[in-house]
């Protein structure tokens, strides 16, 4: 108490939103970051244009298409959450991966990270302001899909009514159903939080952003794989690909919580150890 | 103190993990066996026979050991863990869930009718109540499928109340039948958890000869009991749906041809039927399984025929289209079919 009264009015560290704000800009002016954002907006005009050409449900045989994607002909607003489901598998990923690799790795690999460890700059701020820019093209990466689904699910599949068909034969209103594709960003944006926190930590140790990606993407594939060996089944509780189909559930009515709940939990201890390594990491780190 | 920090920052980290990993894979947890008031199996069967099942919602978890082969719409059928939502009303009125992966079917009875949905091709199917479209709810069901092996495996079983059990955290008793030293049967024991206070059975547990761990358990993972949202009892098939009604009974099953003989009572009960005669045009009837490429040849005096066995049933089909089938080993069935 009597510290922060007697506290002078100079100010020997820079604010954290000022930092935060201006690695945020930072992360957004560069061009890869918009490629990638403009790609991941693709994914749903794609998914969409491709089922309103190809005809309604039933048309020809049934379940093609991988996952949820039979659903959404002439049922849209099942698109953002087909979308979402399919992206997270590896575009996702890859997004918050490349800007995880550009944070850290990226900054060594340009000499530049020496002169932001230099700066009157506490460790921890740094990884926090580091961490700011990460989240943030996680969410943009994540409501990009989203909201471009919702618009190309309504204009271009279109569907009941503007209601939402889901998987248990109930149909739900405007406002439920987008509560449903929100809910799944949301669910969306603590996964790919787990993946970023994991990348940010394998960041700090190298000054490679290519070994961040190979990291990532090999550690997505290993978990695939090792979740498909019946004999490791004591292992799936502890793989974070192994809740990724949860938010199918979002489709179901009533909405069970269960496996949303779970995997968001496994994906929170993931974020604590990732961050936990990457700041005793940059603690250390000289360069 | 950057080293001290250093250390602490790791030992919390390491604490989190641990607690995060243990809240992830440890299951449940094994609870102390409540203490009930001793009831006789008597009593138990049949307050259990009397209750009405009443309103609740839950998760049944089926554990399936029984070694089917595999048959494509129904994953519950193969072996593996699935988990089923249920809820009933009262009065004939449920819901029954089945989700998979990248879909779900649903059947709802809302008292009069009874409607099936299958979301991967968007069909419903209506039939009147009573005569199911798709037997599964009644076969998944722990309430019923609790009830019908009580009703029909007394006569010849020891039948005892084994101590107690936590079942989806309700206080139940545990009915055990076993089979009696003269029945010559694959199965060991039929578990049977009993809600202490609603006399509902929970949870069926079916043990086969020679393996520790179940064949088969079908049980609620989650109960509650209450008055239900009166809209999960009703079903209107959504827009672009295709609406299709459910053969007659008995067109589907016509009558006297599958009826089958049985031989022997009890645990050890052969059932033995005719084979569907394969009808002009088609291979075999819609839905039945193609028996002739299962199981391994066998003959004897009775003829020849394929044998396929299970942890708990064995099923004979022979060349001339008899087929017997039994919770027995497969002498039994030979016995039988040359009888």
């Amino acid at each position: 108490m009597t510290a922060l009264a007697t506290r002078t009015p100079t100010r020997t560290t820079a604010p954290l939103g000022r930092l935060a704000a201006a690695e945020v800009r930072w992360v957004l002016r560069r061009p890869r970051t918009l490629v990638l954002l403009a790609l991941l907006a693709l994914v749903p005009v794609a998914l969409g244009v491709g089922i309103a050409l190809t005809g309604g449900p039933g048309g020809d045989g049934d379940g093609d298409g991988p996952g949820l994607v039979a659903q959404v002909a002439g049922n849209g607003l099942v698109l953002p959450i087909a979308a979402l489901g399919l992206a997270l598998t590896l575009l996702l990923p890859l997004t918050v991966a490349t800007a995880s690799a550009d944070a850290i790795a990226g900054e060594a690999a340009h000499g530049t990270l020496r002169g932001l460890l230099l700066a009157p700059v506490g460790r921890a701020r740094l990884v926090v302001m580091k961490a700011a820019g990460v989240v943030t093209v996680a969410v943009l990466a994540v409501l990009v899909v989203a909201v471009v689904g919702v618009l190309t699910g309504l204009v271009v599949v279109g569907g009941p009514g503007g209601t939402m068909i889901t998987l248990s034969g109930t149909t739900l209103g405007l406002g439920e159903a987008l509560g449903r594709v929100a809910l799944v960003a949301g669910w969306t944006v603590v996964q790919l939080l787990a993946v970023a926190a994991v990348a940010l930590a394998v960041s700090a140790f190298t000054e490679h952003p290519l070994v961040v990606l190979a990291a990532v993407l090999g550690g997505l594939i290993v978990f695939g794989v090792l979740a498909a060996i019946p004999s490791l089944e004591w292992l799936q509780p502890l793989l974070l690909t192994s809740g990724w189909g949860a938010g199918t559930d979002a489709l179901r009515d009533p909405l069970p919580l269960g496996d949303l709940v779970s995997s968001t939990l496994r994906a929170l201890v993931y974020v604590v150890l990732g961050a936990a390594v990457t700041v005793v990491r940059m603690r250390r780190r000289d360069g | 103190m950057g080293r001290r920090s250093w250390v602490g920052a790791g030992l919390g980290a390491a604490l989190v993990g641990a607690v995060g990993v243990g809240l992830l894979v440890a299951p449940a947890g094994a609870a102390a066996a409540p203490v009930l008031p001793p009831v006789s199996p008597e009593d138990l069967v049949s307050s259990v026979i009397a209750a009405d099942a009443p309103p609740l919602g839950g998760e049944v978890e089926v554990d399936n050991a029984l070694g089917l082969p595999a048959v494509p719409g129904v994953p519950q059928l193969a072996n593996g863990t699935s988990a089923i939502r249920v809820w009933s009303g009262g009065d004939g009125r449920g819901r029954v869930a089945l989700p998979s992966a990248d879909g779900e079917r649903t059947l709802v009875s809302d008292g009069t009718t009874r409607w099936a949905y299958d979301s991967r091709d968007r069909t419903a199917t209506r039939a009147p109540a009573g005569e199911g479209p798709d037997r599964a709810a009644d076969t998944q069901d722990p309430t019923t499928a609790a009830t019908q092996a009580v009703a029909t495996l007394r006569q010849s079983s020891t039948v005892t109340v084994d101590g107690t059990a936590e079942v989806a955290g309700r206080a139940a008793y545990q009915l055990v039948l076993t089979p009696l030293p003269t029945e010559r049967t694959l199965l060991r024991e039929v578990r049977v958890a009993v809600d202490a206070e609603t006399r509902l059975p929970l949870q069926l547990t079916v043990l086969a000869q020679g393996s520790g761990d179940p064949a088969l358990q079908v049980g609620f993972s989650e109960i509650a009991y209450g008055p239900q949202d009166p809209a999960l009892f009703t079903f209107t098939p959504p827009p672009g749906t295709t609406v299709e009604d459910a053969p007659a009974r008995d067109e589907a099953r016509p009558e006297g041809e599958r009826q089958g003989t049985t031989v022997g009572d009890g645990w050890d009960r052969v059932v033995i039927g005719q084979a569907p005669a394969p009808e002009e045009g088609q291979a075999r009837p819609e839905g039945a399984p193609d028996l002739s490429t299962l199981g391994t040849p066998i003959s004897g005096p009775w003829g020849t025929g394929r044998v396929i066995t299970t942890a708990v049933a064995t099923v004979i089909v022979t060349d001339d289209g008899r087929i017997a089938a039994g919770a027995v080993p497969q002498q039994v069935l030979t016995e039988a079919l040359a009888r």
